[in-house]
């Protein structure tokens, strides 16, 4: 809203503008954000970013130290690992990796489980009964182990570990479409729409889904983080991400072999994972409890 | 009443029945012969009689066949494991003790800091006292466990040597196996040295214990948090307060019950997620459990163990999460159905 208003005219703003004021009273949530576009560009941007290619190994410089430390150099910032590879240029690799096969697999689960989710919400009986305890069932088995089976059959590989942490993902965006459209469609302007005779379809599409938008952004970061968690840990067990990718989680696993003489090759990007995780998190939480606070003027 | 419970039996039932058709698709799906799956024996080095009687049995309808299938797993015939050759219910019955002490434990651990961190959060709601704990218990869930896990061994481990690696007790010692619990064991035992042996084995909990403790201590903050705001801001306190009870009346005697109600079923649905955790943590901590079985059991291929252990498992999170669910039913008349958690 303008300080000093020139004209009588009122200027109400948008719910969306509602929204980004709220946000914005929260500083590290915004901190937050700029944190995950940071991310954001890496991934997007990470060939011109790095320094060196991530896999090239410098027989000369094995386990350099960090440019912080007292014998670092400046060449590599945040020192090399046991096989003379950059762990800068690594880390911004494993960004793209982690961050970005993330980002594409919570769309994905999105996707189907929004259209799994209006399927269990818009019919009654048997078919929701059905999608519902499959579902439940589906989501009381740990994720770690939807995976190891998944693997089991398909064999250790990144590809294969997506498609377990999809599964998993999946279940929570079900419920929650499913749960927002039985509330929703007990309102009058369903009703109303109802009346002019629009059909089971046309009411998701024109009424309820402009309305899940805000529902399905929060949901999102929460799914980000667990897949980001999930994707890192499947790398570090060996189960996802092999080794010479740069992912995060299969990088932590090669640290630890010389994690004694040179922590950093476990410090750095367990850091980075860390950091990337608050970020969305923080922005999550901030997002959530704008949407929470806007609601209550 | 009787209608709850009939539900839910009729629900546990289908559900273990859907596990089971599972575990048995899964020995089709995984590489290799189904029937080498699902007993866990080689057909190359059998006899060539007990051959015949296993393809007898293969070629058989298959409806026939998941009814021999069921009939052996109730008969306690898991099959047995490629990689060590035992019984894979003794494997089982083995380690899944060792993992649900280990979870029992840090569940138990971050109930206590949780609650109490929660209501003080809530009490002073958008005060100094909130922000930070939430700050702290933001930090807490955004860890990943295995790097705090990491983390916990460089530094108490091996820099400041407080505690030991690895394992779950002292090789020197040998506990007689009575319940699988390693602790009840000792006590049970009398033949050693119990409090030697019972500072050993603490020792050996603490930083696995820990490291799973974290996530789920935030996690009980929050949910504690959010259910404490939402009863407080109620209109029966209003009404509680209207009648000149203290704030502290208010909140012994209406507060808390009725904010603990909710927090239950939402902790029920964090328990995959514990889980998960501690399979994690137990494949770091070289932790004989169930998780560190099973992600074994994927290097070596052992396809029937990873079958079995796959049914155990998600049977007992099923009867868990399934018990937790009727409890509540059965003791709040308000609730009509499971809510979903947020934190």
């Amino acid at each position: 809203m303008p300080q000093s208003s020139l004209y009588q005219e009122e200027h109400y703003p948008s719910p969306l503008q509602y929204t980004w004021m709220e946000f914005k009273k929260n500083h590290i949530a915004v901190a937050g954000l700029f944190c995950f576009a940071f991310f954001l560009i890496i991934t997007i941007f990470c060939p011109l970013l790095a320094p060196f290619d991530p896999n090239m190994q410098q027989i000369g410089d094995l386990l350099i130290p960090p440019s912080w430390y007292p014998n670092g150099g400046i060449s590599h910032l945040f020192g090399t690992d046991a096989l003379g590879r950059d762990l800068l240029s690594r880390i911004i690799y494993g960004c793209r990796t982690t961050f970005g096969i993330s980002l594409l697999l919570v769309v994905v689960a999105m996707f189907l489980g929004v259209g799994l989710g209006a399927l269990a919400g818009m019919s009654k009986g048997f078919r929701s009964s059905f999608i519902n305890h499959t579902l439940d069932s589906i989501q009381a088995i740990p994720t770690l182990l939807i995976a190891i089976i998944i693997i089991a059959i398909l064999g250790t590989g990144l590809v294969n570990s997506m498609w377990a942490i999809a599964l998993a993902l999946i279940p929570q965006f079900v419920h929650q479409t499913r749960d927002f459209i039985r509330h929703e469609l007990s309102k009058e302007y369903i009703m109303a729409a109802k009346l002019d005779g629009a059909s089971k379809t046309h009411i998701f599409m024109h009424s309820i889904l402009p309305n899940m938008g805000e529902m399905l952004v929060v949901q999102g970061t929460l799914a980000l983080s667990v897949s980001i968690l999930d994707i890192s840990a499947l790398g570090f067990l060996k189960l996802g991400a092999q080794a010479p990718s740069s992912e995060l989680g299969a990088m932590l696993l090669e640290g630890i072999e010389v994690a004694y003489i040179a922590p950093w090759t476990i410090a750095v990007p367990g850091g980075a994972l860390f950091i990337m995780i608050i970020s969305i998190n923080l922005v999550g939480d901030g997002l959530r409890s704008a949407l929470r606070n806007r609601l209550l003027h | 009443m009787t209608k709850v419970l009939l539900r839910y039996t009729n629900l546990v039932l289908a559900t273990l029945f859907v596990l089971s058709l599972l575990s048995f698709i899964l020995a089709y799906l995984f590489p290799g012969q189904a029937i080498e799956n699902l007993t866990g024996l080689r057909l190359l080095e059998l006899t060539e009689r007990q051959n015949s009687e296993l393809k007898y049995a293969v070629d058989a309808n298959i409806l026939v066949q998941y009814w021999h299938y069921m009939g052996e797993l109730f008969a306690g015939n898991w099959g047995v494991s490629f990689s060590s050759g035992l019984p894979l219910i003794e494997d089982v019955s083995h380690y899944l003790p060792a993992s649900i002490e280990l979870s029992a434990y840090a569940l138990f651990l971050s109930f206590f800091i949780g609650l109490p961190l929660g209501f003080l959060a809530a009490l002073r709601h958008h005060k100094f006292t909130d922000y930070s704990l939430l700050s702290v218990s933001l930090l807490g869930y955004s860890i990943p466990v295995f790097w705090l896990a990491l983390i916990l061994i460089l530094f108490f481990s091996l820099q400041l040597g407080w505690f030991p690696l690895s394992g779950r007790i002292s090789l020197l010692f040998e506990i007689p196996r009575a319940t699988g619990f390693i602790l009840i064991d000792i006590l049970l035992s009398d033949s050693i040295d119990k409090s030697a042996a019972l500072t050993s084995a603490l020792r050996h909990l603490i930083l696995p214990t820990l490291s799973i403790a974290v996530v789920t201590t935030t996690l009980i903050i929050r949910i504690t948090r959010r259910s404490v705001i939402k009863t407080l801001n109620s209109e029966f306190i209003l009404a509680a307060y209207a009648r000149g009870l203290t704030p502290r009346q208010v909140l012994m005697r209406h507060g808390v019950r009725n904010a603990l109600i909710p927090i239950l079923p939402l902790l029920a649905m964090q328990f995959p997620t514990l889980l998960t955790n501690a399979m994690i943590v137990e494949s770091i901590f070289s932790w004989p459990g169930i998780g560190n079985w099973l992600i074994q059991a994927i290097y070596q291929q052992d396809y029937p163990a990873i079958r079995a252990g796959m049914l155990a498992v998600s049977v007992l999170v099923v009867i868990f999460t399934m018990s937790i669910d009727l409890t509540i039913r059965l003791t709040d008349p308000r609730r009509r159905r499971a809510e979903r958690a947020t934190i």
